[in-house]
């Protein structure tokens, strides 16, 4: 009660600050959900309901001159959303995705980027089952909204649309305008998803049920453990808008890469707020010419392998869903909930790997890259020729310096590799759980180049971003890309 | 006799039985049917607990000698026990989601079988006609009861007016069979204290045993529902009253919280397979929507 009693009398000393009876009634708006619940939380409600006041107050002071016209196109890309199904109280919300369902749509949603891998029935249940999840209702959301920022969404907002843009995994994204004039998409959870989910995903034992019929592959403990942990990072927010901001950060100005700013006043555990992008969709793409289609396929390319062995982070969710297209190459880089970051320990084995098999071409160092990395079973009874036949389908985009089109036939070869169990390799073939994500994600990459037939010579574009090479730039992005890796005052890592 | 037969395989389970569902959950119904989507009655069909409600009826219906005669002599549940349970659960959501219409040629289909279903137990000795109301009201009123529990352990629990009303709404459904509908129980502890006065005339008969030990373990289950399938047999176990436990020889300990919980979470796994079932979340969205009109109005 102390605690609370010091909140009361910060927040009298703000409400001296600021003028007008909208203002005042906010506060005491948020001054009832102190006496309603004490504490910390309590305290952390108001302080977000308080910076959203502050917005308020600089209202209409800088107002960007496009986000009027964002905030309008931003709807025309609505997905078909099911309102009439919508989810109006939180028990809807059990329902639909208590009791293990959330956490199978999840599963199933980083499950699709391996199809090839499951069963056409399971694929069939999980694929169904995100098309299951109606949106919330507008008062559910509003509600979570003022459950986190302390505010109703109309006023922690100047204007908010009270009708969702997209689904999100385990919420739902609504475009709404900051009191500062930024065009902002919102991010906003289910209420009670996290906590149930939290509680399903102590269920190892069904989880690992679950995953040995949907991934039928030798690393199940390890991939149980990972995605589990993967999952709880996702439920809250503040973690995925921290991971946003560094991405951010990191690629600031980059020429073709570009990553929304997330506005952290209006952002918390179940909401969070950043720049609204417009741009086409995946989808989109195919009426495109192939040479712009080469040049999204180069910077996705760019953005992952540079994430990786400059960031040291690996954005995991290759979903098509993820990207926006602005032409000439640049890309809007959506999602930052699935988060692999990486120590040198662990990023080591990878760099040994590509750099034994395709630059130095000595088979036998890369099988001991591959055994101390936990890859390959020592001692396996398999020639070294075996092994790198078996592994080379993954690394032939950089194997040699040519252009390649990576076609849909190649992208689900590579699928079919990984998850062939009759190979004589694959006994002895085993992912650290460290690169569980990593694998999967890259199998996604190889799928998403594939759907857009996207050609380069990728060698040449490795060979800049290879930390043993650094090669100058092979193309106009590289180019464009070094001006902009020369201007940055330091080279940081994410990690 | 019982027969040393075989039973089939129980392949196909899911597929056939979220068929006959969806096949029961009309796509414009001529009227809201004879419980109506702001029935207690459609609460409890769309339960999770359900399929434990389902299975714990069976296991209690099996233990009355004549009804469980009438199924072993005469119906098809040996050469296809999936066929027989999916008929049930098409019934079910037939009668619950379809117009009154398709409710009643239903029962009067299922009406027109148990005419024939006549013969004698080989155990007790007795006669039976499986169009004997008392029959008929037996297998009735073990399956309210067991929608009350099983929501009450793995799903919503319903309060206790809403389980009366629930119990006085379903006399509908027997009076739809042939039972007369001033025979039925109209409240829950009506129907408890019947279902207390009929346990004298059980028993666990061969036939029963074995066609219960079947139901818990299906031989050829699909592979990925085989798993949660042993989950979910815990719980219709620890759901049956313990002198059912008794009859069957399956003593089970209470549940713990956090293994009641873990069965719930196998049931919402079931869930999810059976949505992925053609036509079934469609189905799932017509009754959704239907519901959501009715709480509005």
């Amino acid at each position: 009660m102390k605690r609370a009693g010091a909140a009361h009398l910060r927040a009298a000393r703000r409400r001296r600050a600021f003028a007008g009876a909208t203002i005042a009634a906010a506060v005491a708006a948020a001054l009832i959900l102190i006496r309603r619940r004490s504490g910390g939380r309590a305290r952390l409600r108001l302080r977000r309901g308080i910076a959203a006041l502050r917005l308020a107050a600089r209202g209409g002071a800088r107002y960007a001159s496009n986000a009027p016209r964002m905030f309008a196109a931003a709807g025309e890309n609505r997905e078909r959303l099911r309102t009439d199904l919508a989810l109006q109280t939180a028990e809807d919300v059990a329902v639909t995705l208590g009791a293990m369902k959330g956490v199978l749509m999840k599963l199933g949603q980083m499950a699709s980027y391996v199809d090839d891998g499951l069963s056409p029935a399971v694929r069939r249940t999980l694929s169904r089952l995100q098309d299951s999840v109606p949106p919330m209702s507008p008062e559910l959301a509003a509600g979570v909204i003022a459950e986190e920022l302390g505010l109703p969404p109309e006023r922690a907002f100047a204007r908010w649309d009270p009708e969702p843009i997209a689904a999100a995994s385990i919420g739902q994204v609504h475009r709404a305008m900051t009191h500062d004039g930024r065009a902002v998409a919102v991010k906003v959870q289910y209420p009670g998803i996290a906590e149930s989910m939290a509680a399903d995903l102590d269920n190892v034992a069904l989880l690992r049920r679950m995953l040995k019929v949907t991934v039928p592959s030798q690393d199940v403990d390890a991939l149980v453990t990972e995605l589990r942990d993967r999952v709880l990072e996702e439920l809250d927010y503040r973690r995925e808008a921290e991971n946003q901001r560094l991405f951010a950060a990191y690629y600031a100005g980059h020429p073709t890469i570009r990553v929304p700013v997330i506005v952290g006043e209006l952002s918390a555990r179940r909401v969070v707020t950043s720049e609204l992008s417009t741009g086409a969709r995946f989808a989109a793409l195919a009426g495109w010419s192939q040479a712009e289609r080469n040049l999204a396929g180069e910077t996705i390319y760019r953005f992952v392998f540079r994430s990786l062995y400059d960031a040291h982070a690996f954005n995991g969710d290759p979903h098509p869903g993820n990207y926006l297209f602005h032409g000439d190459g640049r890309v809007t880089f959506l999602d930052y909930g699935l988060v692999k970051r990486f120590s040198d320990v662990e990023l080591g084995p990878l760099i040994h790997m590509v750099r034994n098999l395709c630059v130095d071409n000595d088979p036998e160092a890369f099988r001991r890259a591959m055994e101390e990395a936990g890859f390959l079973v020592r001692g396996a009874p398999l020639s070294t020729e075996v092994i790198v036949d078996h592994m080379a389908v993954f690394y032939q985009l950089v194997r040699e310096s040519a252009p390649l089109t990576v076609t849909p036939d190649y992208a689900s070869a590579v699928v079919r590799r990984f998850f062939d169990l009759r190979s004589p390799v694959a006994a002895y073939v085993a992912i650290p759980r460290s690169y569980v994500i990593l694998q999967r994600i890259n199998l996604g990459l190889f799928a998403l180049l594939g759907e857009l037939n996207a050609t380069a010579n990728w060698r040449e574009i490795a060979e800049e971003i290879w930390p043993f090479i650094r090669a100058p730039a092979s193309t106009p992005i590289g180019e464009a890309e070094a001006a902009w890796r020369a201007s940055r005052a330091a080279t940081g890592s994410l990690a | 006799m019982v027969t040393a037969e075989a039973y089939a395989a129980a392949a196909g389970l899911v597929e056939r039985s979220a068929a006959a569902y969806v096949s029961g959950v009309p796509e414009e119904p001529a009227d809201a049917g004879f419980f109506g989507p702001g029935s207690v009655t459609w609460r409890v069909s769309t339960d999770l607990g359900r399929p434990v409600a389902g299975l714990r009826a069976l296991m209690l219906q099996a233990l009355h000698p004549l009804a469980m005669a009438g199924v072993d002599q005469h119906s098809n549940w040996r050469e296809d026990p999936v066929g027989r349970l999916a008929a049930t659960s098409g019934y079910l959501a037939t009668i619950t989601f379809g117009d009154r219409a398709a409710a009643e040629r239903a029962a009067a289909r299922v009406r027109r079988i148990h005419e024939h279903i006549t013969g004698t137990d080989t155990i007790t000795g007795q006669r039976y006609e499986a169009s004997d109301p008392a029959l008929l009201l037996w297998v009735h009123a073990t399956l309210v009861e067991s929608g009350v529990v099983a929501a009450g352990m793995f799903g919503t629990p319903l309060s206790a007016p809403d389980a009366d009303r629930y119990v006085a709404e379903m006399v509908a459904a027997a009076d739809l069979v042939g039972v007369p509908a001033g025979q039925v129980p109209g409240s829950l502890s009506d129907l408890e204290s019947y279902l207390t006065a009929s346990r004298s005339g059980l028993r666990c008969t061969p036939a029963a045993a074995e066609s219960m030990a079947y139901l818990l373990d299906p031989p050829g289950l699909d592979e990925d529902i085989a798993e949660i399938w042993a989950d979910i047999r815990e719980g219709v176990v620890a759901a049956l009253p313990s002198w059912a436990q008794d009859m069957y020889d399956y003593p089970a300990a209470p549940l713990t919280p956090a293994r009641q919980t873990e069965i719930r979470q196998a049931l919402g796994v079931l869930d999810a397979v059976f949505l992925g079932e053609p036509g079934m979340l469609e189905a799932r969205q017509r009754i959704t929507l239907r519901m959501r009109a009715a709480r509005q109005a």
